[in-house]
């Protein structure tokens, strides 16, 4: 970019937070990908007006412009890989007053996901989804990938909060979209078009989120299992027996033993499978709801079962799940997240093929995630350093792909497409689809200067 | 659109680039995956929100370092040292990062390449002079005790003794910290304990200089501190500092090679041993507090239940937990050379600390450290002027100490 170009953004958005320096590109080159595109610019922003400000300059000058969040995104939506302007939210973080009349709360798209929560937790409710990264991630960024989480089977995504947003559209307008209230009709639903279109339609400023009461009291159950097929089979009966549980985890014989290496908690290590129920509602309910659970597990041969109903053993339960990434990660030096999504029915036929195509490979993929929705994560430990294994990991990656669509599946369920998956987006998409799809982004950004490289690609 | 400086740059990469340190880290590098966990807790972070003041964008300017993308900057020098050194990232990294490590090795190469922030230069000096961190001259080191009147210097120091107590440079030269060295001197005379001070025998542990990058500076140090110990035939050493405890624990055998043929012990476990074997008595205390874990006690040595038997061993005492405690504990803002280097966000990583502190109730703080006493007091001070707060920071030995008088009366 000319140094004139970034004089004018430094009248835009002022000096200290326009930020051209090497050391700075390099951090926000990369993200949780940890693929790395230097921006040629860094550019903090504080309200809507800048963002039009700067999107009107760029998109007469053709200057690509990539909004980033907390970058904990896992297929790379932040990251600038035709180089321009990096827009980093984080500074517009408000969380207005929660309304706890309609279920509402007001913020800015840097606000972070787990404060939101707990700003409505004061008021007795909270903000279901709940990404994995909660902890550090924005709910623009959630918003732009349309972030999922554990509790997705009774809970649903960041999609089914959403009622309302203030955008910038690629050409500088802002437009206020959507209503607060629990019905709406007028027009094209531009919300749910906007939420999962990860920042290349238009830039989110402000988000009215929906929230819902905190459930009076919660279950939890850890269940083992000899195989992958009687875990699945308890999963099908569960849900056959009306119950749609908040959360339903499931773990793989691989991952077990990464967490065992790594905690030594005293995991049977021959567990084919492991699954983490948790049911919440009115105590009755739960008890209820609890005791059918256990019912279902033994009736499909489980090894072992626990129940807790308390914060503190529910903690221990979790203890394992919530381990396992990360003693996954510890395995090799990189860790490639995935997160093909199949019908409930068929996750044991998709555990089976990414197992047979780690042995194909000779990789070692474990797989754990969240069978209540059928959004698994194959997660294949490599070291990227290694070319000749790279291509394995490549084609490996691409044969789950093509076995999720064969199953019914879909490409991504939470960790959206962007650089890493628009490749293979034709998978899934018909030409017809894809095309549309086009049609739509140029109708928003008739010069392709916002989040360029992404999603659709050719 | 490629970027000319840059690439000026890179081809200049230093030639002493073939001694860094970080070089030989290569797999630890690697091994971060970006996941940003570090965000969630680096209290740097926390407070700028700017991703190159944390954990992960220092790693991936190390990173850049070694591969040779760029060279070592001052620029790069001010990020890197813009820490409070918490550890927290260390403790929680996913992927088992020894982050802790990378950050001592890209400190050292930041020495040998003349990067680092002028301010430690002067630090160097004053210890490499006076051998403490301020310019006084080291025969001060027990000028707070003379102040107690009625001392008698001759029963402080001694030539031989059976406990040694290192009362690190805050403590022993910062009036504001004089109270914690008296309080635990009184209480070791109380339980009859045979100690000694080393009074000008005691230099600077080294720990501001480990923090800088300048280990090869601390060696010495090192060497002086423990023969003066072995002289005075001592079966213990006790340091009421937790970052002394740190460096005499886990850094001096690895930097000279000797083995300490004595315990080094942190004061609130020795306090706790005296109670139990009923050395002391705690009298009784009818009050609420809550106890912050110091970085360098807590996470980087693992004691967190000492100090909390040692509160609850005073009858009456009601222990509140912070939201964040023990391994999960925030960092007061005082840990590093931040306070020197950027007092300003050391400040605002303080008021987060009493932020959390009042959430509890308690009336009183506590900590088992001069410097996280000192940044939390002053947190809460300015917390107070600006209405409505009566809370006060304070050491468990300060408390121990209390509680006895207050039987008394």
């Amino acid at each position: 970019m000319k140094q004139s170009q970034i004089k004018y953004l430094e009248e835009i958005a002022g000096q200290d937070f326009v930020i051209t320096d090497i050391e700075d590109k390099i951090c926000f080159g990369y993200d949780s990908t940890r693929l790395e595109f230097m921006p040629d610019v860094i550019v903090k922003v504080k309200d809507a007006g800048q963002i039009s400000s700067i999107l009107k300059f760029a998109n007469e000058y053709k200057i690509p412009v990539t909004p980033r969040g907390a970058a904990t995104g896992l297929s790379g939506g932040c990251l600038a890989v035709n180089g321009g302007i990096s827009l980093v939210m984080l500074e517009m973080n408000a969380i207005s007053e929660v309304n706890n009349v309609d279920l509402l709360v007001e913020v800015q798209a840097g606000a972070i996901t787990v404060d939101v929560d707990k700003a409505a937790n004061k008021y007795g409710l909270f903000y279901p989804p709940d990404p994995g990264s909660l902890k550090t991630s924005t709910i623009g960024g959630n918003i732009a990938e349309n972030a999922g989480g554990l509790r997705g089977l009774k809970y649903g995504v960041t999609k089914d909060y959403v009622k309302s947003l203030e955008l910038v559209l690629p050409t500088g307008e802002i437009i206020n979209t959507g209503a607060i209230t629990v019905k709406s009709v007028s027009g094209y639903n531009i919300v749910d078009l906007i939420t999962g279109s990860e920042g290349t339609l238009a830039i989110v400023t402000k988000a009215t989120l929906g929230l819902l009461p905190i459930p009076k009291a919660k279950a939890s159950v850890l269940a083992t299992f000899d195989d992958m097929a009687s875990a699945a089979s308890a999963v099908r009966d569960i849900v056959a027996a009306g119950i749609i549980t908040a959360t339903l985890e499931f773990v793989d014989n691989v991952t077990i033993n990464a967490i065992e290496d790594y905690l030594n908690i005293g995991l049977d290590r021959n567990t084919g499978a492991m699954l983490l129920i948790e049911v919440d509602g009115y105590e009755a309910a739960v008890e209820a709801e609890a005791q059918t659970v256990k019912d279902v597990c033994g009736k499909n041969n489980c090894s072992s079962f626990r129940l807790a109903t308390s914060a503190e053993e529910r903690d221990r339960l979790w203890s394992a799940r919530r381990a396992a990434l990360s003693s996954l990660a510890r395995v090799r030096p990189s860790t490639i997240l995935e997160d093909a999504t199949v019908p409930r029915s068929r996750i044991v036929e998709l555990v089976e093929a990414v197992n047979d195509i780690a042995k194909k490979y000779g990789l070692s993929i474990g797989t754990f995630g969240h069978a209540g929705d059928g959004n698994l994560h194959p997660t294949i430990l490599t070291d990227l350093r290694d070319k000749e294994e790279e291509v394995k990991v490549e084609k490996a990656i691409e044969e789950i792909f093509i076995k999720t669509i064969e199953l019914g599946g879909t490409l991504s369920g939470e960790h959206g497409i962007g650089l890493t998956k628009a490749k293979f987006l034709k998978l899934e998409v018909s030409e017809d689809a894809y095309r549309l799809m086009k049609n739509i982004k140029k109708t928003f950004d008739p010069n392709n200067i916002l989040n360029p490289g992404k999603l659709l690609i050719n | 659109m490629a970027d000319k400086k840059n690439n000026h740059e890179i081809k200049n990469h230093q030639s002493s680039l073939k001694t860094a340190k970080v070089f030989k880290k290569g797999d630890d590098l690697f091994a971060c995956s970006r996941c940003g966990t570090c965000l969630a807790i680096c209290p740097v972070y926390k407070n700028t929100l700017d991703e190159s003041f944390a954990p992960r964008g220092k790693l991936s300017l190390i990173e850049a370092v070694a591969n040779k993308r760029i060279p070592f900057t001052d620029r790069l020098s001010k990020k890197i040292y813009t820490c409070t050194m918490c550890d927290f990232c260390t403790s929680e990294c996913p992927s088992g990062v020894k982050v802790n490590e990378l950050f001592a090795a890209v400190r050292e190469d930041l020495v040998e390449n003349k990067k680092y922030p002028e301010v430690l230069d002067y630090l160097k000096d004053k210890i490499e002079k006076a051998y403490n961190i301020t310019f006084d001259s080291n025969q001060g080191r027990t000028d707070w005790l003379k102040q107690v009147p009625g001392t008698d210097i001759g029963d402080y120091v001694k030539q031989t003794a059976e406990v040694v107590y290192f009362v690190g440079c805050v403590s022993s030269f910062s009036p504001r910290s004089f109270s914690i060295p008296r309080a635990i001197v009184k209480l070791l005379k109380i339980a009859n304990v045979d100690f000694t001070l080393l009074s000008e025998d005691e230099w600077c542990c080294g720990f501001p200089l480990l923090g800088s990058g300048m280990r090869q500076e601390v060696k010495t140090l090192a060497e002086h501190n423990i023969e003066a110990v072995i002289k005075r035939n001592a079966k213990v050493l006790l340091t009421s500092c937790p970052s002394c405890f740190h460096t005499w624990k886990h850094e001096y055998e690895k930097l000279t090679g000797i083995k300490a043929g004595f315990e080094i012990m942190h004061v609130s476990q020795y306090l706790l041993k005296l109670v139990k074997e009923g050395a002391i008595k705690p009298g009784s205390l009818n009050i609420k507090v809550t106890y912050h874990d110091p970085c360098d006690l807590g996470r980087n040595s693992g004691i967190y239940d000492e100090p909390r038997q040692l509160i609850k061993s005073i009858p009456d005492v009601e222990l509140i937990e912070m939201a964040s405690a023990k391994k999960q504990a925030n960092c007061c803002g005082g840990g590093g050379n931040i306070e020197s280097l950027d007092p300003a966000l050391s400040a605002k990583i303080a008021d987060n600390r009493a932020e959390e502190v009042l959430l509890t109730g308690a009336e009183i703080a506590l900590s088992a450290c001069q410097q996280c006493e000192r940044t939390m007091g002053t947190a809460l001070k300015k917390k107070k002027s600006e209405g409505g707060v009566k809370l006060k920071a304070m050491d468990v030995a300060e408390l121990l100490l209390k509680s006895l008088e207050s039987e008394q009366n």
